[in-house]
């Protein structure tokens, strides 16, 4: 295992300086070790706490995080580390942490579900060694002004409040999910009870922050699984000989993976491009929100393509691929699926929202 | 002379900026380019502007680039020696964005500057000294002669012949789909001096007068009724041998230079034209609602998604812009970048139309003249410099490494 102190970023030795953050020796390096502790399975907190990973984070939060997801997606991994992601976004929002924590996620894009109804909800795992989970809540406006005030957020309708839950609570209403992918180890919450719970604090805008970065993450996450994919059709369509050839020499076969590819790298630049304004004080938001419909729409192209050029392999349980079709589909749906991320975003600019640029040289 | 305070929008007098300041500082460039877009009224006259033809389109376009010229705003980005005031191509980059950002239409004769003034900078530095400043100016534009009848994607097929004569070129075939040929002062062509079956070993790039004789140009419509294109005839036009653009029997690796700019710098000028057409469609679609009018049902997740493509396609080409302009060499991987505004063109006219609905087939006034005009040549973005088909297959045999083709 690579100690901490060889994976920080080191100053390079030379004339010019070096950038802040990882170089590409680094993040090679750093990779590599990823991947291997991401094949050992087991407990990927304590292995990244091993690998010095905090440091890392501060040291380059962009390139890391692209990386740890990219490499999570690629292997297939289910852990907590999107929970940390936004748990880190809503910490000034929150009394200080005395126990583990998990997040509730909406169902429903990033819409978190009404506290004056059971919760609903998707866990990224099973509630083992957590605590507390921290649940964000949204009154439905409109509702409230005919409506009894029975949980004390009148004022709030509209913004988000974070309740925190005992576990046991949530656990007692949750159920591993039997869909598309059961080996994401999700789970899904239907019903839980709100109360008694501790009292609710407004989010201010640091839910806005949590999911953006949250999009940040999962839009690495799809590209990683999006990789693996392509590479998977790549070596089946180069290997795979029919009427004397490889099918890979068929135009028709190397013009959907050509496609695929442009899917995957559009997918990488406009990550990067999200990442520029992720210091913003709503933690950018729309750029976050941009990658997340692009990483949607990105699933969708390159598992197309890669299942239909597999053949029958691409959709049996022979190949591998299968995982990453149902993996990055969950992935979509998370914080936003791709449809409705569309719908959402077309609505506000009909509505007169600003069309940025987003981008600048 | 007093340095670029650009943070001050009301000083803007060009007169008064140190071209080095602009020059060396892109934010500082970006920041005065904007003030003065926004400030200067004279600019008004090319803000949703529509014009009876191409021809007086295009001549027009030729008086804001002289504009834009004696305010120095499009010298940059160009070499001094060329007329320019000094930069890269960032300049470039942010000066396209700046005008589609002012709701000002990027000059028609700049898309062909960016394909060809690169090339004939660094291939043949004299030419760029001679004729680079009156394009720079607006006066004149050069047209790109490759295609040929029986030579469209397998370029390297192409049979227009140069034979030298002592220190001439005699030129004879002809050229086809030529952009703005009927207006262009000048044409920069490959042609053929090896043997014909030579393939991409024995082309040569060269640029010559349109009005030289023996050069006969006959201008070509689009769909959309205007004349877009040419088909050019030589007919032993005799051309100086001095106007090679690089060395004889190097042409192909001039052309391939040259696609370096014609695919990113296209992209980009792409991008921010498609967003300043988004912004109109969506305020045409605006007035249209608030008459009553209803959209076609998916209509808001389309221009949610038509909006993020061009993102994405903006996200690509500015790290290929960046590339550029660091000397980087952009390779086959710029079929990306093509491949991206190939999407983006395509689905933005195509929404356009569809929320026009039966305003698009019907309607005469000028603005839905325009987006049909556009609609028709959106679908040229899936043909020209390199088809749809032809940039799958060179990120298939050159990006992704899979085995090629079967013949
Ligand atoms: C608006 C416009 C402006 C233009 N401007 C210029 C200009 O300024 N200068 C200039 O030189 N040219 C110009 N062109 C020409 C352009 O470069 C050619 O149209 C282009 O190279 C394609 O050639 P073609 O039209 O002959 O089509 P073809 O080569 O005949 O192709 C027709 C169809 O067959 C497909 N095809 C061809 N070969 C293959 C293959 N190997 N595999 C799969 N599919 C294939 C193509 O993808 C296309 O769909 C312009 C074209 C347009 C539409």
């Amino acid at each position: 295992m690579t100690s901490p102190a060889t994976i920080t970023a080191a100053p390079t030795a030379g004339a010019s300086p070096a950038p802040a953050g990882l170089d590409d020796a680094t993040a090679e390096l750093l990779a590599g070790s990823l991947r291997e502790v991401l094949a050992e399975g087991g407990d990927l907190t304590a292995a990244l706490a091993e690998l010095g990973w905090a440091d890392v984070l501060a040291d380059d939060p962009a390139r890391a995080t692209t990386l740890l997801f990219t490499e999570h997606g690629r292997a297939l991994a289910h852990s907590r580390v999107l929970d940390d992601v936004l748990l880190a976004e809503l910490a000034p929002a929150l009394p200080a942490a005395t126990a583990a924590r998990a997040l509730l996620y909406p169902l429903h894009s990033d819409h978190p579900a009404d506290p004056r109804g059971p919760l609903t909800g998707l866990l990224l795992g099973p509630l083992d060694g957590i605590t507390e989970v921290v649940v964000p809540t949204v009154l439905d406006t409109g509702a409230t002004a005919d409506e009894p005030d029975a949980t004390g957020l009148a004022g709030l309708a509209g913004g988000v409040t974070l309740r925190i839950l005992p576990a046991e609570l949530v656990a007692a209403a949750a159920q591993p999910v039997r869909g598309f992918d059961t080996a994401a180890g999700w789970l899904t919450v239907s019903a839980a009870p709100v109360g008694p719970a501790g009292p609710a604090t407004p989010a201010g805008d640091a839910w806005t922050r949590a999911v953006a970065a949250g999009r940040r993450a999962l839009a690495a996450e799809i590209t990683g699984g999006c990789e693996a994919a392509l590479a998977i059709a790549v070596a089946h369509t180069s290997a795979r000989v029919q009427y004397g050839r490889s099918i890979a020499t068929f135009q028709a076969v190397r013009h959907r993976l050509a496609e695929a590819h442009v899917a995957v790298e559009s997918l990488r630049s406009e990550l990067t491009v999200a990442w520029g304004s992720a210091g913003h004080a709503d933690g950018g938001a729309w750029a976050a929100r941009l990658v997340k419909l692009r990483a949607g729409y990105a699933q969708a192209e390159v598992m197309r393509h890669a299942v239909q050029v597999c053949g029958a392999m691409g959709l049996s349980l022979e190949s591998e691929l299968h995982r990453f079709v149902a993996r990055t589909a969950a992935l979509d749906l998370l914080l936003g699926d791709h449809r409705a991320l569309a719908e959402q975003l077309g609505t506000e600019l009909l509505g007169g929202a600003e069309l940025e640029p987003v981008v600048a040289i | 002379m007093t340095t670029a305070t650009a943070a001050d929008p009301t000083v803007i007098d060009p007169a008064d900026i140190d071209p080095a300041v602009l020059r060396d500082d892109l934010d500082a460039y970006a920041r005065a380019l904007r003030a003065w877009l926004a400030s200067e009224p004279v600019l008004d006259q090319w803000r949703g502007r529509h014009y009876p033809n191409t021809e007086e389109r295009i001549a027009d376009h030729g008086r804001f680039m002289g504009v834009l010229f004696r305010a120095g705003w499009n010298r940059y980005g160009w070499p001094e020696s060329a007329g320019g005031l000094g930069g890269d191509e960032r300049h470039r980059a942010i000066f396209y964005d700046a005008l589609s950002a002012a709701g000002l239409p990027i000059p028609a004769p700049h898309l062909m500057l960016e394909t060809l003034g690169p090339p004939v900078v660094h291939f043949a530095p004299e030419l760029a000294t001679a004729y680079l400043p009156a394009y720079l100016r607006g006066d004149e534009w050069w047209g790109q002669g490759f295609s040929e009848p029986e030579a469209g994607s397998d370029l390297a097929s192409l049979r227009c012949r140069a034979r030298r004569e002592g220190d001439t070129y005699v030129l004879s075939g002809s050229k086809l789909w030529t952009s703005h040929g009927a207006t262009s002062s000048r044409l920069v062509c490959l042609v053929r001096t090896g043997t014909p079956e030579s393939r991409h070993r024995g082309l040569s790039m060269i640029m010559l007068d349109a009005d030289t004789p023996g050069v006969t140009i006959r201008p070509i419509a689009l769909a959309s009724g205007e004349n877009e294109l040419a088909e050019v005839f030589f007919d032993d036009a005799v051309v100086p041998a001095t106007n090679l653009v690089g060395d004889e029997g190097k042409g192909w690796a001039v052309a391939m230079y040259l696609l370096q700019w014609e695919r990113a710098m296209y992209a980009w000028i792409c991008a921010a034209d498609a967003l300043r057409r988004l912004r109109d469609l969506r305020g045409q679609v605006a007035t249209r609602l608030a008459a009553g009018a209803r959209l076609p049902d998916g209509s808001a997740a389309r221009l949610g998604a038509v909006y993020e493509q061009i993102i994405a396609l903006r996200s690509r080409s500015a790290a290929t812009v960046r590339r550029l302009a660091a000397g980087d060499t952009v390779g086959p991987e710029a079929s990306v970048d093509k491949v991206l505004l190939a999407t983006v063109e395509i689905s933005l006219f195509d929404l356009a139309r569809d929320l026009l609905g039966a305003e698009f087939v019907l309607g005469a006034t000028d603005e839905v003249a325009a987006w049909r005009n556009e609609w028709w040549f959106s679908r040229s973005a899936t043909i020209l410099g390199g088809s749809a088909e032809v940039q799958r297959t060179i990120i298939a045999d050159h990006v992704l490494g899979l085995p090629k083709e079967a013949k």
